[in-house]
């Protein structure tokens, strides 16, 4: 794998001319703390040393809201909406880039989801390694401390003023050379890359799982009659805030309505919440998760079995955006598998 | 066929009501059209996502039997939420719109040359009524056909020409029940649908079941299937309602522990279930 080495210097020029190609992302912070993806505007600061965002990257992906089908209410014609706009997604962790990979996977899974495929085609994306580690964040121990695909360049801050670039493909590589020539890297910046990764990983490792992940569909198999659903869930307001700021979670809703004239329309989708009482609710009323401990025990299977059962990792990258979110403090993954750990291992 | 570029599953394709039966005061048949002229090529079992547009689109299961030659087919709807009473609304020559059809499917091949117990509770007849009508059609390929019915009230029921014409016939066993009387006229048997079984004498070895109701009934029916007659548990083929929206796998509304009711459903075998806590 080709890699670069990138001074400061360098970056207000390349910046200018991929805004110039793409809608650029990059993580700034939005208050002392806080933090989140914001379009790159040259004056805008960005945020190196960001621990985590508050919003996941899906949005780029999934957005809120996606209209997918336009439609004639008296011909009944409908044809699909495609809105896939060339963007570029600056400073990814690789927790995220984790998560962007499974919806890779899971929105291709059988029959493919279109719209999500030509926005991912559409849309660059440059990983960038974590020089700090969000307090409650534990990705380190799921496995995704480290992304190996996924990525068209992938970042790493060696000095006050001086990056590590590896290639991860001949977009990115493009992309990087754009503006001029730009230094190979040579053996002292790999392994100052090294060090820094060595270094966050040491800080992530002392947080986290209890056991190996790969036990964690295992464990869970046993948990279906666990106390800790009823224990958590009793406190559970139903709010589906986890749910919005889980990077993996990509449950959706349709919706349609008509334009003034009633003669066309628009259907699209919105993010929906398994964790919101009448996500699995029929007509007629019959809901097929009627209890919050129905729907808080789901979210869990659905992060440490079902999707691990389809794609062979867990469906939590541990980021802790959830546990941070929850306003009822019961959403914490760490917390849950570590004691389904004790429990059942 | 290669989808084309524009191709996208979210799309639904324009069909016309032709016909209207009032089934009773809640249920309706509709009979569509494919306005492409084709046939819409399903499976007995399987389903299809209905659009009213400007009101939504909703999941059902379809109740006419596989027709080579026809863009025609019929649903069965109970007007109970907003796109059901979308459709009671519509005149014939309306349109809607259509996606599908999707999931899994009766393993019709499978039931040739053996007996086959419907036991339909409720609205449970509407899906069974695709896989017992090609039955029917290809009367020889099949063994006894038994059927049990179980509705809440005489007036609830639904088909009950076509229903009371089975029983005439001298190669199709039907029999009826209804939990409660009320002030109607009926001279049937009375009692939830797992009374019934006990009256039926089956070849256990030789036997499919193909059970639709609500979610209440599955347990107690399955539990007698197996527990006085012993149907062995995968010759059990039940069809389960959930909320499917996107039909593809993907929304996570139709979810049943860790499957997709739209994908792997929404017929399943009973032993491919029975392990899932959030199936019954």
């Amino acid at each position: 794998m080709s890699a670069y080495t990138v001074h400061q210097g360098q970056l207000p020029g390349l910046f200018r001319l991929w805004a110039k190609l793409y809608k650029v992302h990059v993580p700034v912070q939005t208050a002392p703390g806080f933090y989140d993806f914001a379009p790159w505007e040259p004056d805008t600061e960005i945020a190196w040393d960001y621990d985590l965002t508050v919003n996941p990257l899906k949005r780029h992906l999934l957005p809120p809201r996606e209209d997918l089908v336009v439609f004639d209410t008296r011909t009944y014609e409908a044809r699909g909406v495609f809105q896939a706009p060339q963007q570029l997604l600056f400073g990814v962790h690789p927790y995220d880039l984790r998560a962007i990979a499974q919806l890779d996977q899971l929105m291709e899974l059988g029959s493919p989801d279109r719209n999500y495929r030509r926005r991912r085609e559409n849309t660059v994306i440059f990983a960038l390694d974590p020089l700090r580690v969000a307090p409650d964040a534990f990705w380190s121990t799921l496995g995704a401390g480290r992304a190996d695909i996924g990525f068209d360049l992938y970042w790493t801050k060696i000095g006050p003023a001086m990056f590590f670039v590896e290639v991860g493909t001949a977009r990115g590589e493009e992309l990087l050379l754009a503006a001029g020539e730009v230094e190979r890297a040579g053996a002292a910046q790999h392994e100052a890359a090294r060090r820094t990764r060595e270094d966050t990983r040491r800080r992530a490792d002392g947080h986290g799982l209890k056991f190996p992940w790969q036990e964690l569909p295992r464990v869970m198999a046993k948990a279906w009659d666990a106390g800790i659903w009823r224990e958590k869930s009793s406190m559970c307001l139903a709010c589906g805030s986890c749910n919005l700021v889980c990077p993996t979670c990509y449950c959706f809703d349709m919706r349609e309505e008509l334009d003034e004239s009633l003669g066309k329309g628009r259907r699209w989708r919105q993010w929906d919440a398994c964790m919101l009482p009448a996500f699995a609710q029929v007509a007629g009323g019959h809901n097929f998760r009627g209890k919050h401990l129905d729907r808080y025990r789901h979210r869990y299977f659905r992060k440490g079995k079902y999707i691990f059962d389809l794609i062979g990792e867990p469906g939590c990258v541990g980021c802790g955006r959830c546990i941070k979110a929850c306003t009822a403090r019961i959403a914490n993954p760490l917390a849950v598998f570590n004691r389904l750990w004790e429990e059942y291992a | 066929m290669t989808p084309g570029k524009e191709f996208t599953p979210y799309a639904p394709r324009p069909a016309t009501l032709v016909r209207k039966v009032r089934l009773s005061d809640f249920v309706t048949l509709f009979e569509f059209e494919q306005d492409d002229g084709r046939p819409l090529a399903h499976k007995p079992g399987q389903f299809i996502q209905v659009s009213v547009y400007g009101v939504g689109e909703a999941p059902f299961s379809i109740s006419s039997r596989p027709k080579a030659g026809t863009n025609s087919f019929e649903i069965a709807v109970r007007n109970i939420g907003t796109v059901t009473n979308a459709l009671h609304d519509l005149a014939v020559g309306a349109k809607v719109g259509i996606r599908g059809p999707f999931g899994s499917c009766f393993p019709v091949q499978e039931f040739v040359g053996k007996d086959t117990l419907f036991v339909a509770g409720g609205l449970g007849y509407i899906p069974l009524r695709s896989l017992l009508r090609y039955q029917l059609r290809h009367r020889e390929e099949f063994g006894r056909i038994l059927l049990l019915i179980g509705t809440r009230s005489p007036s609830e029921r639904i088909f009950v020409d076509e229903i009371e014409a089975l029983s005439r016939r001298s190669d199709v066993e039907v029999m009826e029940t209804v939990d409660c009387v009320g002030d109607a006229c009926w001279e049937g048997n009375v009692g939830v649908i797992t009374t019934l079984l006990p009256k039926v004498r089956l070849d256990v070895e030789n036997t499919y079941v193909a059970m639709v109701g609500p979610p209440v009934m599955y347990r107690f029916v399955i539990g007698a299937c197996v527990g006085d007659q012993c149907i062995p548990p995968d010759r059990i083929y039940v069809s389960l309602e959930r909320k499917m929206k996107c039909g593809i796998g993907k929304c996570g509304h139709c979810q049943i522990n860790g499957i997709s009711a739209c994908v792997s459903g929404p017929v399943f075998r009973y032993t491919d279930i029975e392990p899932l806590k959030e199936a019954l």
